[in-house]
Formats: structure tokens, C-alpha cells, sequence
């Protein structure tokens, strides 16, 4: 029996080794739903590859009683129960830590590791004598480990038996054999091991007011409640789950029970070219449309953004970012498409590009690109990624003013187009803005006017003259004015005690920040930051970078592609930053951010 | 001072159709085409037809992508509304458009090199959509505004302007779309407008992807002797089997026709295709043996005109969607939106 | 005023054969103003030098020569066939200039150079023509007139005060451009159908050849003026049909050369030639020359 173990509670890392394809995800969610049902703060790192059926898959939860929500770089528990990870698996156990192994096949002769402690379970022999077929075994192997942790780390079973009843309905044999599979791994451990273990969970009462939720379900929930009626994409992970969930919500909130009528469309279109594609068909029509895509599908689309662009179409597109450059890897986390997004396609164009940091962001900021797509006519880019997108992240409530209504923009209607002393100018902006009222398809033979990427002048004609071109090109540069004015503000967080040293930080990299400015304060280090949420660059984000004489600029991936946006869009002086920088393809782990910071003020302390 | 400008003359002969449209209604700007182009002759087909067809023009949208056949929107209908898309991606926007405004017409005008070569995958797909609306595709086999390289209709042993010649096999679009599972397919040419007419207003009537193939003569870069897609070349060997007659829904309309030479069709709207056998041994319904005819009498140098298969049986985009009957664009924000309290009970869910 | 109502008979040629008064009319007016013309008197001709006269007292002259029945004796303007305007004066001076060149050297008054019309294409390249082609909707300028009590005052003013640069220029465009003709090469033509597709009236049809009836129901317009004659071609060398011109629709926009690929069609002015008297002479010449290098 280990004795080394320190004692540590509500606050531990639970990393499980598995194959991909045996069922274990659901194990895996049900042990991070049971912890946030106890009330303790607790998030899940989704690890898998990219493959169907396998390949070694991990998934880390992290119980924090401070509601840390980063990668800690620790792991207290490992459940390791893939044969092929298990030497890799066990040398990350932190020292001190706890490795649970399926012991039907003694290794006690490959464990060299005296400073963690080792429990043993025979998992699959126990599920092999109690169940029949050699499918149920493997998937009750998982739901046995979830036995054995809740008896080592104190789940409350209560907790676990209402899950299982939730999740399997109204299938009774189904709980029923779960369940037995939980007592099998739960006896067992009580029955051999002294528990609970000392790195344990307690009931508290921090999760109320919260969910568990991952971005691509909020962002899909988002495009519902915007009103999104047409849906387009090409299946690419890590977006995937995104238009999933908007079917199924559609299929729940907007079909007619009777009939059976769907009032919502979706387009599984044969590549992305063709879903931006349908995008803009459905837009030019006057319909809310979206599309999910990640980035290769980016890289596709770039042809019919700079089209939009120039046409001037709304469009929303969720770039659920993975591992890049070309395919990359795709089961990844990585923030490397901004400066693609921010400048896709050829030609001058810029683009419109949100960055939710969190699930319930993803809700609001999707709701918000319908809106500004609207209003700016003109792309909308919501640059999420695969940890944010795929993983269950606790955040607060999603939340819904009854009083929303749809920005639709400069829209004419029909009996205003009728009205029009003129001729119709598709392309000329009355109020100053930038923007210019567009008709749509089918209202009044008044309205009509010609889309097209080509040259055009004010009404939409060809034109290879520099005069009408150069009238409509320097107009869309207005318009990136007006956008600035109305792309969400930067998220700050100022410390009383913060000097003139600041961090810059986008996306998913807010859970690490976070912790980073709470363990540096610890130290005695204090800063202020200022998380960015919009391309472009709202004027709060300048003011931010002059109120401090150095920052540093937090992204995931390896070219800055943060900063040197920032470089090239304000007047911050470049060699006042310093980019912080995790591209590995892991969620952020905090301590990155507090080396780094630590280093930085030791060197400027001393000089 | 010389002007190119087509004036708009309104005379006494002119007849005006069901909206009290003269055809000049539905005429656009002047072609930028070379002159004598066969796709000009498509476009005044088209409008002849929207015009007979009654159509107000506002509700049609015309789409394209890129090429000569795609300026063409410019030419005709100038009162729609009109998407020039990028090379090859018209289907795609239409799919958008036609998902979000059922109601509206859409009519599609693309090349050879637009819907068979860069925009060949988005043309397939949107045949297996079945997609609400009218293809044409003007086929002249070689890229004009790029000089005349070959296209990938051209036919192997057809020369260019300048002497090579084409080596591999041609996509042809019909038997193409026929394998895709086309329910709307016609081969036509652009100087056959007694032919071509009637092809589009049933096309734009059929509920569901309407394919005609126009061979259009380049006659800049593919109207001599070693071309198979001349003027000549074309009148030579094309050969109708299925001339198509369009009967619109008219109370009162009866028309009489000889039961064994006349194939009736309804269509979607209760209009009427009447298919004019002119070739006995053909069968418009047999997917099969239609290809196999057009196959047999390619093998004989002869290009197959006419309307040669319908299917209206099966549902379009909307049909397979279940898509409710009001077009999205209009349904009103409040029945999109599941509202507050919907939203605080579906995150139980999630805890 | 009383007025005598006449009955008049007409010979064959329109000309009045004989007339005797049926009735009396009374015109009631405040004034008269006296415009009754003028006629035709000989006295000064002795009726026995060889010229005749016929039954309304006027010689008689060949309509071709202007001569009259006594040779070297020739009449034009209103001596020779009556009231007429002076273009048409102007005319005859010209033809009977040419009979008296040919009479002085001895030549046959009758042999004539033949009168013709040149045709010479208007096209200068693409989309430039040498005449202004596009076609004006504008209705007739009105022509601005003195006004009418100005005209009372004083009689022998100028009513008509002419045209602005606006107007007059406005009316110019109006011109139809009669005097260039569609010329149609049945040879050139490739059945493109272009000239079809762009005509703005169209006036034109590609049809199977066959009778006036057959022709007429496949026209694209139906006919306005069915008296007119149809502009028909011979037979196109791909299918044998024929091209059919409305010439009544057209307004010689030129559009149909515009858009001809292989110059089937094109826009040529047309050019009267009507020989003078000097082009005798050159005539004679040029004769004498060759007379000379062949002797």
C-alpha cells in the first residue's frame, strides 16, 4: 500500500488513459459531471486522436476548489488503462501521485516508479466473469474504474446512480448493468484499499449558478437563439459537434410537431468552398447563415471571403481552430489562424474576427457576429478552437434577454425601394457610416442590382474605372471604421497594486492567464490584462497597451500571430511586447505563463 | 456619333404577355460578346421564354459564375436580381439562395469550363440535391476569354484554332447528370430556338435540378472545319428525339395530340410537357436506355437533341428537407428564437 | 363669294379631260385675299413651225429627250409638262442640257447614260460606323413660328423662326437614315441567329422557304403594313431557309452588321447617280481616246 501520498483536497489533476473507440468518454463525463454535482469546481481535457477506433485517447479533469480551469501540468490519479501508453503513462505521474492500473494482468515487474503509489484493479477479469457479452465488457470495464475512483476519492454514489439514471432513461436493463459494473469497481476498492485516498473530494457549494458545457454546443445554441435559419458545412474536426448540435436543436425547438416541418435548413455541402458558398446564397436572400468550419476548411473558404468582403454579404464563420500549418493535427488545440482570418483571401480584404474565450462566450459572441454580419454586411469570423470547442468547460449560466432583437442592418424594403426617387445605389452609404442599404432578392424590380467580385461601381456595375473603384474599396475602409465601434470591448481585469506591466491575451489562454496573474500576485509579481475579443481593435484595447510601458502578449501558436497583428494595427511600439508562447497542441498550461512572467521581472528587477 | 447601345423601341406589333410585359421587359444590357456567339442566342432564347412564360422578373434570380456564358446574366432580365459567383461556384450560392427563398426563380447560366471542370464537383452535387432551379450550360468545348484553350467537352480529335489536338475523352454534361440521377436532362443548341424555347420554360416549371446542355458555337475560337462544336458541325449531326411542347396551366386549355406519338407530363404546378416523339424507338423515362441511346448514336458521330429524361417524381432540396412551405427569409424572428425560458430549462442538461 | 361647283372627268393619265360647272355655291367671308395662280401661254410660238401642241395649248415633249416634235427645239420647267416645282425645273434643265450636247454632236438623243445608285458600306471598324446609327425615340420638334399678331401687322414677314442648336440638332438624330440600306449576302451567312437576337424591332426571321403566306406566319413580328413588300433572300447555305426582312420595322440602328460575324450583313449608303451633261462629255472623251490608242 502507498504511504508517500500527501494530502490533497479538492484540488488534484485525474488523468485517464484509454483506446479510443471503447466507450470510455461517457465513463469520463460522468466522473467530471459527478464531481461538479458535488458542488467542487472541476473541468475535463479531452485528449483523443484522430482516428475512430484504437488509437490512445487521455482525459485529464482537473478538480479545483478555486475554479482554476487551466492545465495544471500535474497528474495526481492516472487511471491507466491502455496497455500501449502504460510506460509513458506512468512517468508522468507527479511525484507523490497515485497510478491505477487494470491489475487482470499483473505488471508489478514493469513499475519502477518508488515515489508514487500503484493500486491495482483486476477490471477486466471482474467484468469478464459478471457480464456475457465481450462488447458490454469493455464498456463496463470503464464504468467499474468509475466504481473504483468513487470509493478512492470519495464520488458520492447517490451522485453517480442519478447520473446513470439520466443519462439511460428509460432504459432500465441499462442502469441496471452500469450500476452493477460501478459496485463492481467501488466493492473492490473498498474492499482492498484503504479509502478513501488522501487526494480526495469534498462536498462544497461552488458550482451552483454554473454548467458544464463545450463551445460548439453554446455557439450552436447561439446561432438558434439568433435566429439562424440555414446551416451549411463540410464535417471537420474539431467543428463538427457545432452544426450537431444545431440540428439537434432545430430538430427540438423549430420543427412542427404535427407536420413535421423543419423551419431551418441545413446543407451538408460537398467541401467548404460550397458551404461558405451556401452561406452567401442564403445571406444575399436575407436569411441568417452560418457555417462551422476549422483550418483547412478556412484555408477552402478563402476565395468566397474576399468575395463577401468586396460584395458585401453577411456571413458567420465558426473556426474551430486545431493544430496547423495543412492538416496539421486535427484532434490539436492551437490559435494559429488569426492573421489568416483576419486577412483572408486575396487583394485588400479584412475581416470581422470574434474570439470567445469560453463556452458561454461562444453563446454570446455567436449571437453578437449575426448582428455586426448584419449591420457591416460583410463576414464575421469566430475564432474558437478545439479545447474551448470540444471540451467541457464550467462557466456561468447561459443567459437570454427577452427583449433581443435582431440587428438586421440597412435592409430596404420593398415599398421603400418603390419609393426611392432614383435609381438604386447597391453601393453607395447615405449616413456616413460606410454602409450602404441592400435590397433583397425578389422584393422590388426597383431594388435589383448585380452581386459579383468583379470591379464594380456604385450600382453594382462592371467597372474597370479607377475613379468608381477606388469610390467603392475606399468606402469598405470606412466601414472597418464603423466596425471598430462596434465589435465587442476587451475583457480587463486591473489589480489596485499593478504596475506598468500588462498582459495581452486572446481566446482559451484565459484560464491560464488567469491563474498566472492570481500565482504571480502570490510573489509579489502584479499585472493587469486585458483579454481581446475583437478584430478590429476596439479603441479600449489601445488605451489599454499605452497605459502600460511593456506587455505580454499570451497566444497559442508559434509565429505571434497576436502581436504582430497588434503590431501592424497600432501604434504600440513592437519592441515593448513580449510573446508568451504554447503551440504544442495541448490546452494551455498556466505555469507557461508564470515562468515566463517570472523570468521577465527577475531579469528587469535586476537590470 | 455610332452607339451599340440596343434601343429600346416600343412599336404597335409588339404583343405583351399575361402582366402586360412586352418582351423588351425582359431583355438587359448589350452583349460584350464576340458577335455572332452562340451563348447571345441562348440569352435571347431565355428571354423569349421568360417572356412567354409570364415570369415578373423581379422574382427570378439569374446566377453565374465565371466565363463568357456567365457575363451573360448581364444581358437578359436586367429588372433581377443577379449573383455572379466565383469560377465554378454558382450551384452553391444558388443552394444558399434557393434555402433561404424558396419562392424565388432561380436560373443558372454556366459553361463548360465553369460547371465541367472547376465547378464540376459543385455541379454534381447540386444535380444530387436536386436543387429548385434551371442549369444552362452554354458548351462551346474551349475557354474564350482565356484564347481558346481546349475544354473538357472538347472532343478527342477535335483540333484548335491554331492545329492541336485534343487528346482526352470529353465529360459530357448529359450523360453526366443522367448517372448523377438528373430528374430534368435536354441537350439542345443555341441556333435551334423552336427547340431551345419551349426546353427552358419547362425547365423553369420543373420542380427540381432542370439541366439543359446548349451547344453554343465559339465563333472566335471554335467554328472551323476541325471543330465538332461549329455551327456546321452541330446542324450537321445534331438529331432531335424528344421535341418538348410547354403547355402552361391555363383553365380552358385543352390541347389534342396523337396518344402514340405525344409522351404527356405534368409537371409540379399542374403545367403540362407534352414530348413530341420524333425519334419512335426513344423512351424519356428509362434513365437506362436513354443513355444507352445517346451513347449509340455518339458512337455514329450523332449528338442527341431534345428533351431526354424526365423524372417528377422525386422531391427537391426543400422536399428532402421537409422544409416548411413559407420561405426562411421571411419567417419571423420570434418562432426562430426559443425564448428565455427555454433556455434557463434546456441547461439542466449540462450540470 | 359665289363659287361655281365643276364635275370633272379624268383621262387615263389623271389628267383632266373635260369639265362643265352642275351648280352655284355663295361662301359667306369678310375678305377675300386673291391667290389664284398661273398658267402656261404660247402666244409667242407661230403654230406652224413644227412644234405641236396639244389639247390644253402645251407642246408636246418626249419625256425622255425634252425635245418637241421640231428637232433642236427643246422645253423644260412648266412650259413642258406643267405646274411642277423648280427642283423639278432644275431637273429638266439638266436632262434637256444633255439632249442639246448629244443634238450638236449628232448623236442619239436617246442614248442616255444609265441613271444608278452606288452602295458603299458604312462600317469603319468594330462598333464605329460613318453615320449615326443609334435611333432617337424624340417626338417632331415643333417648329417656332412668329406670332400671329405680328404676322398681321406686317405681311411679308419670315413666319417660321427656325430651330435652337437643341432642337435642331435633336431633330438631325431623328433622321431614319433612309439612305442606308441593310445589305444582306445570303453566302456570308452562318445562321448564328445574331442579327435576330439584337434586332431592337424585330423585323427579322430565318424561316424554311415557301410561300408568301407560309413566310408571313413565321415571321417574329406580325406584319403592320402587309402591302409592303417582304425583304426575302436567297437560300442560306447551311439549311436552305431564308432570311426575311420586315423593311417597314426597321429604323436602321445597324445593329444587325454590328453583330454579324462574317459580315452577312452590313450597313451600306446608298448614292443616286444622275448623269449631267458634263459626264456626256467626259463620256465622249474618253471614247476618243480610246478611238485614238486603238487606231
Amino acid at each position: 500500500m502507498p504511504g508517500n501520498a500527501k494530502s490533497r483536497i479538492n484540488d488534484f489533476v485525474v488523468k485517464l488513459a484509454n483506446v479510443n473507440g471503447t466507450g470510455s468518454a461517457s465513463a469520463n463525463t460522468l466522473l467530471m459531471k459527478a464531481i461538479f454535482r458535488m458542488g467542487i469546481p472541476v473541468t475535463g481535457k479531452n485528449f483523443f486522436p484522430s482516428n475512430i477506433q484504437g488509437l490512445p485517447t487521455w482525459y485529464e479533469i482537473r478538480v479545483s476548489r478555486k475554479g482554476y480551469l487551466a492545465r495544471s501540468g500535474s497528474v495526481d490519479i492516472m487511471v491507466a488503462m491502455n496497455q500501449a501508453t502504460y510506460a509513458q503513462d506512468l512517468a508522468e505521474v507527479s511525484p507523490g501521485g497515485t497510478l491505477i492500473y487494470d491489475s487482470t494482468w499483473p505488471r508489478e515487474s514493469v513499475i519502477a516508479r518508488p515515489d508514487i503509489a500503484v493500486i491495482g484493479i483486476p477490471l477486466a477479469r471482474m467484468c469478464n466473469e459478471r457480464f456475457a457479452k465481450t462488447r458490454v465488457r469493455i464498456l463496463m470495464k470503464n464504468m467499474a474504474y468509475v466504481g473504483a475512483l468513487a470509493a478512492l476519492i470519495d464520488i458520492e454514489l447517490k451522485v453517480i446512480e442519478k447520473l446513470v439514471r439520466e443519462t439511460f432513461a428509460s432504459k432500465q436493463a441499462l442502469i441496471e448493468s452500469n450500476m452493477d459494473a460501478i459496485a463492481l469497481g467501488y466493492d473492490y476498492a473498498k474492499k482492498h484499499f484503504a479509502c478513501p485516498l488522501p487526494t480526495r473530494l469534498k462536498r462544497l457549494d461552488k458550482t451552483a449558478g454554473h454548467i458544464m458545457i463545450d463551445g460548439n454546443t453554446a455557439a450552436a445554441l447561439g446561432c438558434v437563439y439568433a435566429g439562424a435559419t440555414v446551416g451549411a458545412w463540410y464535417p471537420i474536426t474539431p467543428s463538427t459537434s457545432l452544426m450537431d448540435a444545431f440540428r439537434a436543436f432545430c430538430e427540438e425547438f423549430r420543427k412542427d410537431p404535427n407536420t413535421g416541418e423543419r423551419n431551418f435548413c441545413v446543407v451538408q455541402a460537398e467541401d467548404e468552398l460550397a458551404a461558405i458558398g451556401v452561406v452567401l446564397g442564403a445571406t444575399w436572400n436575407g436569411a441568417r447563415a452560418f457555417t462551422p468550419t476549422s483550418g483547412p476548411g478556412m484555408s477552402l473558404m478563402n476565395e468566397f471571403l474576399g468575395f463577401a468582403y468586396f460584395a458585401e454579404l453577411p456571413a458567420v464563420v465558426f473556426d474551430v481552430q486545431r493544430v496547423g500549418p495543412s492538416t496539421g493535427m486535427p484532434t490539436r488545440t492551437q490559435q494559429g489562424d488569426i492573421l489568416a482570418a483576419a486577412h483572408a483571401s486575396h487583394g485588400d480584404t479584412r475581416h470581422v474576427v470574434l474570439f470567445p474565450g469560453d463556452p458561454r462566450e461562444c453563446f454570446e459572441l455567436s449571437v453578437a457576429a449575426f448582428d455586426l454580419a448584419d449591420r457591416l454586411q460583410t463576414p464575421v469570423l469566430v475564432l474558437s478552437d478545439l479545447d474551448i470547442g470540444m471540451n467541457d468547460w464550467m462557466c456561468r449560466e447561459l443567459e437570454w434577454d427577452p427583449a433581443y432583437r435582431p440587428d438586421r442592418g440597412k435592409v430596404l424594403k420593398p415599398r421603400t425601394v418603390a419609393r426611392l426617387p432614383g435609381r438604386f445605389n447597391r453601393y453607395v452609404d447615405p449616413d456616413g457610416d460606410g454602409i450602404a442599404p441592400r435590397t433583397i432578392p425578389g422584393g422590388h424590380p426597383k431594388g435589383s442590382y448585380f452581386v459579383r467580385g468583379s470591379g464594380h461601381n456604385r450600382f453594382g456595375e462592371y467597372t474597370e474605372d479607377s475613379d468608381e473603384y477606388l469610390e467603392v474599396v475606399d468606402r469598405l475602409r470606412r466601414k472597418w471604421t464603423t466596425a471598430a465601434k462596434l465589435v465587442p470591448d476587451p475583457v480587463i481585469r486591473r489589480t489596485r497594486k499593478a504596475g506598468n506591466w500588462g498582459i495581452v491575451s486572446v481566446g482559451s489562454c484565459n484560464p491560464a492567464v488567469n491563474e498566472a496573474i492570481d500565482r504571480l500576485a502570490a510573489k509579489g509579481i502584479h499585472l493587469n490584462y486585458c483579454r481581446v475579443r475583437a478584430f478590429p481593435f476596439t479603441r479600449k484595447v489601445e488605451r489599454f497597451l499605452d497605459q502600460h510601458d511593456y506587455v505580454f502578449v499570451v497566444e497559442q501558436n508559434r509565429d505571434a500571430q497576436l502581436k504582430s497583428l497588434l503590431m501592424l494595427e497600432t501604434s504600440y511600439p513592437a519592441d515593448r511586447m513580449h510573446s508568451i508562447l504554447s503551440y504544442g497542441g495541448l490546452p494551455m498550461d498556466y505555469r507557461c505563463v508564470v515562468e515566463a512572467i517570472e523570468e521577465a521581472y527577475l531579469a528587469g528587477v535586476a537590470a | 456619333m455610332t452607339s451599340i447601345v440596343k434601343p429600346r423601341i416600343v412599336h404597335r406589333g409588339l404583343s405583351r404577355n399575361r402582366l402586360g410585359l412586352t418582351i423588351r421587359d425582359y431583355e438587359g444590357g448589350m452583349s460584350t460578346l464576340c458577335a455572332g456567339c452562340g451563348h447571345d442566342s441562348v440569352t435571347a432564347a431565355i428571354i423569349q421564354a421568360l417572356f412567354e412564360l409570364a415570369v415578373p422578373p423581379h422574382r427570378v434570380a439569374k446566377m453565374s459564375g465565371i466565363g463568357c456564358s456567365s457575363k451573360t446574366p448581364a444581358y437578359f432580365l436586367g429588372a433581377s436580381h443577379s449573383f455572379n459567383a466565383v469560377h465554378g461556384r454558382m450551384p452553391c450560392i444558388a443552394t444558399g439562395a434557393a434555402a433561404a427563398n424558396r419562392e424565388l426563380y432561380l436560373l443558372g447560366v454556366s459553361g463548360d469550363g465553369d460547371s465541367l471542370s472547376i465547378g464540376l464537383g459543385q455541379f454534381a452535387h447540386a444535380v444530387r440535391r436536386n436543387l429548385d432551379m434551371l442549369y444552362i450550360i452554354e458548351n462551346n468545348g474551349v475557354y474564350g476569354l482565356t484564347k481558346g484553350q481546349f475544354s473538357a467537352s472538347a472532343d478527342i480529335g477535335t483540333a484548335a484554332k491554331r492545329g492541336e489536338v485534343n487528346e482526352q475523352p470529353p465529360i459530357d454534361p448529359v450523360q453526366l447528370t443522367m448517372a448523377l440521377g438528373g430528374t430534368f436532362v435536354a441537350r439542345s443548341f443555341s441556333g435551334d430556338k423552336d427547340q431551345l424555347v419551349p426546353l427552358i420554360k419547362a425547365g423553369m416549371r420543373h420542380e427540381g435540378f432542370a439541366v439543359i446542355d446548349v451547344l453554343s458555337p465559339c465563333v472566335t475560337f471554335n467554328d472551323h472545319e476541325a471543330s465538332t462544336k461549329s455551327y456546321a458541325y452541330t446542324r450537321e449531326h445534331s438529331h432531335e428525339v424528344m421535341h418538348a411542347d410547354f403547355v402552361p396551366p391555363m383553365p380552358g386549355i385543352t390541347v389534342s395530340y396523337d396518344e402514340g406519338e405525344v409522351v404527356p407530363i405534368t409537371m409540379h404546378d399542374g403545367s403540362r410537357l407534352l414530348l413530341r416523339k420524333v425519334s419512335d424507338d426513344y423512351d424519356p423515362h428509362s434513365r437506362g436506355a436513354a443513355i444507352e441511346y445517346i451513347r449509340t448514336q455518339q458512337r455514329k458521330g450523332e449528338v442527341v437533341t431534345g428533351l431526354l429524361f424526365v423524372d417528377e417524381s422525386r422531391p427537391d432540396m426543400h422536399g428532402i428537407n421537409a422544409t416548411t412551405g413559407m420561405p426562411l427569409n421571411e419567417l419571423a424572428f420570434r418562432g426562430l428564437c426559443p425564448g428565455k425560458r427555454r433556455l434557463a430549462s434546456l441547461q439542466r442538461r449540462y450540470r | 363669294m359665289s363659287c361655281d361647283v365643276l364635275e370633272v372627268d379624268f383621262d387615263a393619265r389623271g389628267a383632266i379631260a373635260s369639265s362643265g360647272v352642275v351648280d352655284e355655291t355663295t361662301i359667306p367671308c369678310d375678305d377675300v385675299v386673291l391667290a389664284i395662280g398661273q398658267e402656261n401661254a404660247f402666244p409667242w410660238v407661230e403654230r406652224d413651225i413644227g412644234i405641236e401642241f396639244d389639247n390644253w395649248n402645251v407642246p408636246v415633249v418626249d419625256p425622255t429627250t425634252f425635245e418637241s416634235t421640231r428637232k433642236g427645239v427643246f422645253f423644260g420647267g412648266d412650259a413642258a409638262f406643267g405646274p411642277k416645282n423648280i427642283i423639278w425645273a432644275v431637273e429638266h434643265g439638266h436632262q434637256a442640257a444633255i439632249s442639246i450636247h448629244k443634238y450638236c454632236q449628232g448623236a442619239n438623243l436617246s442614248d442616255r447614260l444609265p441613271r444608278g445608285v452606288n452602295l458603299t458600306t458604312a462600317k469603319m471598324g468594330i462598333h464605329e460606323w460613318s453615320y449615326s446609327n443609334d435611333y432617337d425615340p424624340a417626338g417632331r420638334r415643333i417648329m417656332p413660328h412668329v406670332d400671329l399678331k405680328k404676322r398681321f401687322r406686317k405681311l411679308n414677314i419670315e413666319v417660321e423662326l427656325g430651330f435652337s442648336a437643341e432642337d435642331a440638332a435633336t431633330e438631325v438624330e431623328r433622321c431614319l437614315n433612309c439612305d442606308l440600306q441593310t445589305v444582306f449576302s445570303a453566302g456570308l451567312c452562318i445562321e448564328c441567329d445574331a442579327c435576330i437576337d439584337v434586332c431592337p424591332v424585330d423585323c427579322l426571321t430565318i424561316t424554311p422557304n415557301g410561300d408568301q403566306k407560309t413566310i408571313e406566319a413565321n415571321l417574329k413580328t406580325a406584319r403592320l403594313e402587309p402591302e409592303q413588300e417582304l425583304y426575302v433572300s436567297g437560300p442560306l447555305k447551311h439549311t436552305n431557309r431564308v432570311m426575311v426582312k420586315d423593311e417597314n420595322l426597321c429604323v436602321h440602328c445597324g445593329l444587325c452588321a454590328e453583330r454579324c460575324p462574317t459580315g452577312a450583313w452590313d450597313m451600306q449608303k446608298s448614292t443616286v447617280v444622275i448623269p449631267y451633261a458634263i459626264d456626256e462629255a467626259e463620256r465622249d472623251e474618253q471614247l476618243c481616246r480610246e478611238t485614238r490608242k486603238a487606231g
